[in-house]
């Protein structure tokens, strides 16, 4: 090994470099695959929540891209009845902050703080997550007063709230009653608020919905005889002004199937039924497009990675053909005192698997500084982008000493194959 | 009479140095070394002595002809096998030293010993007695840019001798050394050989270093000529 060191450290400039080149390439890696990580876990629990439940969206609206309708709650109440169908809960969801006026369009990192609204008198239950690990308090239930709010460790930490804190979101004041325990996904940047609530708060933001609740309220003043004497299309634009009910306000709604029942036979017949009110996304259909997008990213993320690694090992391989170019009369040497052509080989191969883990080693823990840095940074934003789990990072390690071991098997060889009395010859 | 501990029968060795031009390098060579000889091989350039070295060496193979080791057929034995018999029986001397810079001198003839198959307590005792021989426990520690030409074929004689090998083969072992340095490393050669009965083959185009040896052997355009005993 002290021979493998030294070797290494008669080109010194010449080893730095290759090292370097590694180093780049082993950073871009672990960085780019800790964000990979990071990101399939979100997915993962994202993944994990949207296949323990069939979600329905209004027709017409898009719950990929977020265009929303709405879902009346005598729909929901029609859909309870399909057969293997156990619960519905309609809902909305919206962004905790409302949008700066001086820069509508700005974009943060990771997902935004979003208000989920919850209702702890239904029976729908998530197949896959069906509580939340509190780090304090308590997730709102029954007895929760409608102001009661139970928010994800993110939104705790960027916006300093703590059970007991009364806060205010988008105007109105709520009590935060629990924090959940760190999940590297979705609900870290979660408010779960009562469903009634959430709904004012979504009329409240949107402004065809928050007109038509003004004429709703206006038209409830309207007594039957004063409504009586209007002429009569008044009558029908104030009886349709009446109907409007907060509670037909649900952007989306989670359906739970019944024990022992083939969730994917319900989604089948609440489509059959409900074709032409609702959008219907099985738990299968969610999960792989779920995987599908997935695997494009971490293929883009780590194949960018990749790239910066190979450029490292080919780095690798033209040090180790000049050494072994230069070392011709060591070898030749070598092999006349007795040296096999494996232990040769062994040599060299060995000396690029050095390069590749002093390079990988330095690389990671780069890697993990520059990681560490931003993921602090971003912390007090609730948006971290890295996942350094250590595992990954022990691999990355292992993985740029296979890469040199890789990028040195040709000099290897060749040196090995070298004829002894031509090595000699060059004495 | 001592035993034979290296035999060489009509050897032959050809090059081809382009499609038309094959060089005939050794014609029907045979010779015969005995333990505790003490050979100089001599001849003019290109007549053949390198290549005879080189695969009495086992470096290379011949062409024809038979070549044994302590009584052991080594005339069809491959380079994948050969290091083995080479690391055992067979030391070299070269003109140039040729230690490995980046090693000391002990580490130069441990890796040898290593090579050998010794175990690593045995080959740095006899690592550390074959330097003391040689005057060179004080230098042990030192890498071969610091030590002089002398000291540093002093070394490479510690690095032939650390398997104990039946045969030492040394190309040239004065061509980089002065007359005084050279008359020093033939009688260390001259001891071992006396003292330890170690069997040394030198070639060599130099008369005087020659004249040291007991038995000269001649070579002429790939043929041994003459075969002598020294009185």
């Amino acid at each position: 090994m002290l021979e493998i060191l030294r070797n290494m450290w008669r080109r010194k400039f010449r080893t730095i470099l290759t090292i370097f080149g590694i180093v780049i390439g082993i950073f871009a890696f672990t960085v780019m695959g800790s964000m990979a990580l990071k990101l399939n876990k979100m997915i993962d629990g994202g993944k994990r929540y949207i296949t323990g439940q069939i979600t329905i969206s209004p027709k017409g609206a898009d719950y990929m891209s977020g265009t929303t309708g709405m879902l009346p709650v005598d729909l929901l109440n029609k859909i309870k009845d399909v057969e293997g169908v156990e619960a519905v809960e309609g809902g909305v969801s919206l962004a905790v902050d409302e949008p700066d006026p001086d820069n509508p369009t700005a974009m943060s990192f990771g997902e935004p703080a979003t208000i989920y609204s919850f209702d702890p008198n239904s029976n729908f239950k998530n197949k896959n997550w069906q509580t939340m690990d509190m780090k304090e308090g308590k997730l709102i239930d029954k007895s929760s007063a409608e102001d009661d709010i139970s928010i994800g460790i993110n939104i705790a930490m960027d916006k300093k709230w703590s059970v007991g804190d009364t806060v205010a979101i988008r105007g109105r004041e709520f009590h935060v009653v629990g924090i959940f325990e760190k999940t590297m996904t979705g609900p870290d940047g979660y408010v779960f608020m009562n469903t009634n609530v959430a709904r004012e708060l979504f009329v409240g933001q949107n402004p065809f919905l928050k007109s038509l609740k003004d004429k709703s309220n206006e038209a409830a003043k309207i007594s039957e005889k004063e409504l009586a004497k209007l002429p009569v299309a008044t009558r029908q634009q104030i009886v349709e002004a009446k109907s409007f009910k907060v509670e037909d306000v649900s952007t989306t709604a989670s359906i739970s199937w019944e024990d022992g029942v083939d969730p994917e036979v319900v989604v089948k017949r609440i489509k059959d039924e409900y074709k032409n009110d609702v959008i219907v996304y099985s738990p299968k259909e969610m999960g792989e497009l779920i995987d599908k997008a997935s695997a494009t990213m971490n293929a883009v993320i780590l194949g960018s990675a990749l790239l910066a690694l190979i450029v490292g090992l080919f780095s690798i391989v033209n040090t180790m053909l000049m050494s072994v170019s230069e070392r011709t009369r060591e070898i030749g040497i070598k092999k006349a005192i007795g040296a096999s052509p494996r232990t040769i080989a062994i040599e060299y191969t060995l000396e690029a698997g050095v390069m590749g883990l002093v390079g990988g080693a330095i690389g990671m823990g780069v890697g993990v500084l520059v990681a560490n840095i931003i993921n602090n940074k971003m912390a007090s934003k609730g948006a971290e982008i890295f996942l350094l789990e250590p595992s990954f990072l022990i691999i990355v390690v292992i993985f740029s000493f296979i890469i040199g071991i890789v990028a040195g098997f040709l000099p290897a060889i060749r040196a090995s194959k070298l004829n002894v009395v031509d090595a000699i010859r060059e004495l | 009479m001592n035993k034979i501990v290296f035999e060489a029968k009509n050897i032959h060795k050809s090059y081809r140095m382009s499609k038309r031009n094959i060089v005939q390098a050794l014609s029907g060579v045979d010779i015969e070394v005995r333990q505790g000889d003490f050979v100089a091989i001599v001849g003019p350039s290109g007549c053949g002595k390198s290549t005879l070295m080189h695969i009495l060496g086992l470096l290379d193979r011949p062409d024809e002809g038979i070549l044994k080791i302590d009584g052991q057929d080594l005339s069809h034995l491959k380079e994948k096998k050969a290091y083995r018999i080479r690391a055992k029986k067979i030391g070299f001397i070269f003109q140039g030293f040729n230690l490995i810079p980046t090693l000391t001198a002990f580490e130069n003839v441990l890796l040898a010993g290593k090579y050998g198959g010794m175990k690593l307590i045995d080959r740095k005792e006899r690592a550390t007695e074959l330097l003391a021989i040689l005057g060179l426990e004080d230098r042990m520690h030192h890498k071969p840019n610091e030590l002089s030409g002398g000291q540093q074929q002093r070394v490479a004689i510690a690095r032939a001798l650390v398997n104990n090998p039946s045969l030492i083969l040394a190309d040239e072992p004065t061509g980089e050394l002065d007359s005084k340095t050279s008359l020093e490393i033939m009688s260390i050669l001259k001891k071992l050989n006396k003292d330890e009965n170690k069997t040394f083959m030198i070639v060599t185009h130099n008369l005087e270093v020659a004249k040291e040896c007991r038995r000269i052997v001649k070579m002429e355009d790939g043929r041994i000529v003459a075969d002598s005993m020294r009185k």
